[in-house]
């Protein structure tokens, strides 16, 4: 059963560089599950953390172009793996499409025409609600059955104020159930919505540093064998400095971050090399149990 | 462009709810709670010079748990925008640099130049050498790209309407 495309993928910069696993692994399960997947062209940055950080309007702004590019290429939702460019495109998107005088506002600033009826998509709302666990499940041909693994959603998936949330705001478990259908076992655990730092990693290591360490000391402590995330701020805090920061906050083991979509990827018997699992600091291997 | 508030600080009764569960708070000068005290009493130029509107990590959990509907992460962003805006002062220039010279970046091309905005970013805040060891294991796993994205055609025209 083929789906209709009324949706656009809108990939984000750190999908196009340093979280090309992400977006590479996405692409590949799309297709596995027969989901016709379209880019955005022309996309824009969506001002991740920086943007709304010091201009709110400069925030509005960026998100009402993309939005208005889904508009003009026909889409009526557009879908942004990333979640910090989810939370920018849902949050812009909430407030201008329920506000007629704030978007007029922008569209002037912008000089565009946004009408205000683009929905903005979340990868783990579309994967559970949309495609659903069975169809998830019946794809599988290389269960991933005695992984143990910690889903953490960080901030951003979950937190866009005001919005209603496709899932749980304190405790997720779309995702959990996700990997589960891969036959993952998902680990009840502290920390799936908890703060990694996000842009702290480069301008208060320390803080960020302290902050991932309670992740992965939980993570650790309930015996999981990798850290699950759906977010290439959340992958690269926990993966790339991992090493310094266990040995700083004293934390045995080392814990693989992968994507969900490249846990799938491996479950659908995608290869390694296509899943860019070597892209990670933290070496992950499943040879089955 | 103009920066306007839409939450109203005399909303709040002190529950301090958004303090228990900020990560960063034991980085912070005031309490989140604080801040929006300080607005509902007319104090503005006290919060505008805190560290707490730097230290923020925008993670939204004291906005999605407000039980008077304040999105205090929000009033942060404005905070900080104002507080730039007017020059005042910052107790933490590395995270006003940050913001700024990621802006400048993106604002060339339309997109994220990693690479270009990481060492851009060191070059400013004085240390060349912060995680420079980082950088040239991601050239090699092929996470960074020397050369810079595509340029949107006429973004950066755009842009300058929109950001000075």
């Amino acid at each position: 059963m083929a789906m209709k495309s009324k949706m656009a993928l809108y990939p984000g910069c750190s999908l196009e560089g340093s979280a090309s696993g992400f977006w590479e692994s996405l692409e590949g399960v799309l297709g596995a599950l027969d989901v016709p997947c379209e880019t955005l062209r022309d996309w824009s940055c969506c001002g991740a953390t920086s943007a709304h950080a010091l201009d709110k309007d400069l925030h509005l702004a960026l998100n009402l172009r993309n939005l208005t590019l889904v508009q003009e290429q026909g889409y009526e939702e557009v879908m942004a793996p990333c979640a910090a460019c989810y939370h920018r495109l849902a949050s812009a998107a909430h407030e201008l499409n329920g506000d007629a005088v704030l978007r007029d506002r922008i569209n002037q600033a912008a000089g565009l025409q946004y009408g205000g009826e683009v929905v903005v998509r979340n990868v783990l709302d579309f994967l559970f609600n949309d495609v659903g666990v069975e169809r998830i499940a019946k794809r599988v041909t290389a269960p991933l059955a005695g992984l143990k693994a910690a889903c953490y959603y960080g901030c951003l998936n979950t937190r866009v104020p005001r919005m209603d949330c496709f899932d749980d705001r304190e405790y997720p478990m779309s995702m959990d159930h996700i990997v589960g259908a891969l036959g993952v076992e998902a680990l009840d655990w502290s920390y799936k919505t908890d703060c990694c730092g996000a842009s702290l990693f480069l301008t208060a290591e320390s803080a960020s540093s302290r902050l991932v360490s309670k992740i992965l000391r939980d993570a650790e402590a309930q015996g999981a064998d990798c850290i699950v995330v759906a977010c290439p701020m959340c992958h690269n805090n926990l993966d790339t400095k991992q090493a310094e920061i266990r040995a700083e906050h004293g934390i045995g083991r080392a814990i693989p971050i992968v994507f969900v979509t490249q846990l799938m990827g491996l479950a659908y018997g995608l290869g390694e090399r296509e899943l860019k699992l070597a892209h990670s600091f933290v070496p992950f291997q499943f040879a089955g149990k | 462009m103009a920066v306007e508030r839409n939450e109203n600080p005399c909303l709040c009764y002190q529950c301090a709810k958004c303090s228990t569960g900020c990560p960063v708070s034991e980085e912070m000068d005031l309490l989140p709670h604080q801040i929006i005290h300080l607005l509902a009493l007319g104090m503005e130029e006290k919060a505008l010079r805190s560290k707490t509107i730097w230290m923020c990590a925008g993670c939204y959990t004291c906005a999605v748990r407000c039980p008077n509907d304040i999105d205090i992460t929000s009033v942060m962003d404005d905070l900080r925008g104002k507080a730039a805006a007017a020059g005042v002062e910052c107790p933490c220039p590395q995270v006003l640099k940050f913001h700024q010279n990621f802006i400048r970046d993106f604002a060339r091309r339309g997109r994220v130049h990693e690479a270009r905005m990481m060492g851009e970013y060191n070059m400013r805040i004085g240390k060349p050498f912060q995680n420079a060891s980082l950088g040239p294991k991601m050239l090699l796993k092929g996470r960074l790209h020397l050369l810079p994205p595509k340029a949107i055609r006429g973004f950066k025209r755009w842009m300058k309407k929109l950001w000075r």
